[in-house]
């Protein structure tokens, strides 16, 4: 299994995928910005008799936002219209899917914590996740760890007053 | 100032107090050492635990993690040649050397020196500007306000990463992150997408859980895990700095506090640039030039003093304008307000006797800093070799027992992942998380002074150049904004020249 692993993740180090950050930002945050603008009419009611109404601001931010990601987008396409070398940023797949398992590791802590009630539950999920997710052979690391786990749940329950 | 000193120190001198301030110190000197995290982090991740305390002992508590922070990246920075904070970097091309040539405990004790010099002068330059700062800060009314807040957020989005157009984009992310919620003026709901829990509104706190501890726990994807083998051991010198060196470190660290302090006036700067600055400028101006880099005594003084220097001056701003100095002062704003403290002349006015209180505590935080220093710096050393597989998991329970005790909910918890995703997202596409974080804080300033200027100028925009305080703001960013691009073209231009 541990083997299996590790040529998995030998061949993921290998795989990169360069991402032309500005243009990509530049077009990203454009499309964001136009959603919210036309989510605005459905998500912020306004009066008739406002001189300055909700919407002023956040409409505001968005323009001024789209303003800013044209002069990314612009900026790189002069760049690739005078042939000049655009920035890149290098995503490794092995550190995107390592990520991702963190982040599952965070989401079923949350899960579990808030569909038993009981934070502790979570909390002790997290350190022995955490202690796999590094591969740790210690005994004496999860004994530590799970200790202060529940230590913390205790402090903020009893101390802190933090129902959970 | 002086009617107030007096009941202020009664409010200052509890054992309560100084209790909470020696654990603030400590926590903020170990979270500091240890590398990867960050003084901003531990900040976040202790925020919730002042909510029950009143504001003297809980803005104690955070200001000494502040800094404390400030020295305890320093520790690493000479043990391990790894900075633990961004803004011990400059302190390493000196530190680590000295300590190599087996002057590891005079190197701390330098850094321990200079830090403390640093942070009471600091602290004193609040106790007597501050004031000074508030009184013309009541002279201005809500279009002003509203240019101070333009005036923050220009600087913050154009130093923070590399790019100002980034910087802009980031910061109307986050002031737009803070219209969710009810409108201020009309209390009409926007973006809730029929969800009642957001009707209140993003609270800042958990955001930053998100934005700024989870997403380093994410992060660990990128580094291998493992122990930073720290030998101790090397701290078998007696740490005796001679009187030769004293003279040389006054002079730096002079200097490193006065710069500390303008560098920290300004809203979006913070140590890191403070440090390197004074660096550069001590080395210029020494006679010892060819020893800064192999263990020049000056170059620890210059960079630690700076640094620390930051931590009163950034506070000056925010006490008075609500515009914080930096993204750690940004976060102890919620604990100021939780405690119905609001920034400006009524602070020092009505609120003095809590308010004097804080600053003196300041100057108080530092001669304790400089007491654990003296004291607890080997056992600062040690924490630096703490396992990553026991770290990560500790802090993120941290970060969701924060995130809940905040409005005792899960769903703040479910907000902190949501921007922790968010950041990652940020992250890769090389997007600043600072501006947003300003955004978040300064965001309902911003619109409620927006849309009440005007309101009053019947919807006129000129009454934003109404009055001379707006035209100095006026000046005052555009001058910003032409040295962010001539700082950035010089950026780009360096590399290119050194090629």
């Amino acid at each position: 299994m541990k083997d299996k692993m590790d040529k998995l993740g030998a061949r993921l180090r290998e795989k990169e995928i360069r991402i032309p950050v500005d243009l990509t930002a530049g077009i990203v945050f454009f499309l964001v910005a136009g959603v919210i603008l036309l989510l605005m009419p459905s998500q912020v009611a306004v009066s008739e008799r406002d001189v300055v109404n909700g919407r002023a601001f956040p409409t505001m931010l968005m323009a001024l936002m789209m303003i800013c990601c044209a002069l990314l987008v612009g900026k790189e396409l002069y760049k690739i219209a005078k042939k000049k070398p655009l920035e890149y940023k290098t995503v490794n797949l092995l550190v995107e899917v390592k990520a991702l398992i963190i982040l599952a590791i965070l989401v079923i802590t949350y899960v579990l914590a808030r569909t038993t009630g009981l934070f502790v539950v979570g909390a002790v999920f997290c350190a022995l996740a955490f202690l796999l997710y590094f591969r740790c052979t210690k005994p004496l690391y999860y004994v530590i760890t799970v200790g202060l786990a529940v230590g913390i749940w205790a402090v903020f329950r009893f101390l802190l007053h933090v129902r959970f | 100032m002086l009617q107030h000193i007096v009941p202020a120190s009664g409010l200052l001198f509890t054992l309560q107090n100084i209790l909470w301030i020696n654990i603030g110190v400590f926590i903020g000197a170990v979270f500091a050492a240890i590398p990867g995290l960050t003084v901003i982090l531990c900040v976040i991740l202790f925020l919730p635990v002042t909510y029950s305390m009143s504001a003297i002992p809980g803005m104690m508590f955070l200001l000494g993690i502040y800094c404390a922070g400030g020295y305890g990246g320093s520790v690493s920075a000479i043990l391990i040649n790894t900075p633990g904070t961004p803004h011990a970097a400059a302190t390493m091309l000196d530190g680590h050397p000295m300590s190599k040539a087996g002057r590891t405990k005079a190197a701390l004790k330098i850094a321990l020196y200079a830090s403390t010099f640093g942070g009471v002068f600091s602290a004193l330059a609040l106790l007597f500007l501050g004031p000074q700062v508030a009184k013309l800060a009541a002279q201005l009314g809500t279009p002003e306000y509203f240019m101070v807040c333009v005036f923050g957020l220009t600087i913050i989005a154009g130093v923070s990463g590399k790019s100002m157009i980034r910087g802009i984009i980031a910061a109307c992310l986050g002031l737009f992150i803070s219209c969710i919620g009810a409108d201020p003026m009309t209390s009409y709901d926007r973006f809730t997408f029929g969800i009642n829990r957001l009707y209140l509104g993003l609270d800042v706190a958990v955001c930053l859980i998100g934005l700024f501890a989870l997403v380093e726990i994410v992060s660990r994807a990128e580094s291998k895990p493992g122990e930073l083998h720290m030998d101790t051991r090397k701290m078998r010198d007696n740490g005796t700095i001679t009187r030769e060196e004293y003279k040389r470190m006054a002079r730096p660290t002079l200097l490193g506090s006065l710069i500390g302090v303008m560098v920290g006036i300004i809203p979006g700067t913070g140590a890191s640039e403070a440090s390197w600055f004074s660096y550069s400028q001590a080395k210029n101006m020494s006679k010892h030039k060819e020893e800064f880099g192999h263990g020049s005594v000056e170059g620890i003084a210059a960079a630690e003093s700076a640094n620390n220097a930051v931590t009163g001056a950034t506070l000056i701003p925010l006490l008075t304008l609500g515009i914080p100095g930096d993204g750690t002062v940004a976060i102890m704003l919620s604990a100021l307000m939780i405690n119905g403290l609001n920034p400006g002349l009524t602070l020092f006015t009505t609120q003095g006797d809590i308010m004097y209180a804080i600053m003196l505590g300041l100057v108080l935080v530092n001669i304790f800093m400089l007491i654990q220093g003296k004291l607890l710096t080997p056992l600062f050393a040690k924490v630096v070799s703490i396992p990553q597989e026991i770290l990560t998991p500790i802090i993120v329970i941290f970060c969701f027992a924060g995130a809940y005790s905040v409005n005792k909910n899960f769903f703040d918890v479910g907000v902190a992942l949501v921007f922790c995703v968010l950041a990652w997202v940020l992250r890769k596409l090389d997007m600043p998380p600072v501006p947003i974080l300003l955004g978040l804080v300064l965001g309902r300033t911003t619109e409620t002074n927006f849309r009440r200027a005007l309101l009053i100028s019947n919807g006129n925009p000129k009454i934003f150049f109404s009055s001379i305080y707006c035209w100095v703001f006026v000046g005052l960013i555009v001058l910003a904004v032409g040295a962010i691009i001539r700082g950035k073209l010089n950026e780009k231009k360096r590399p290119a020249q050194e090629e």
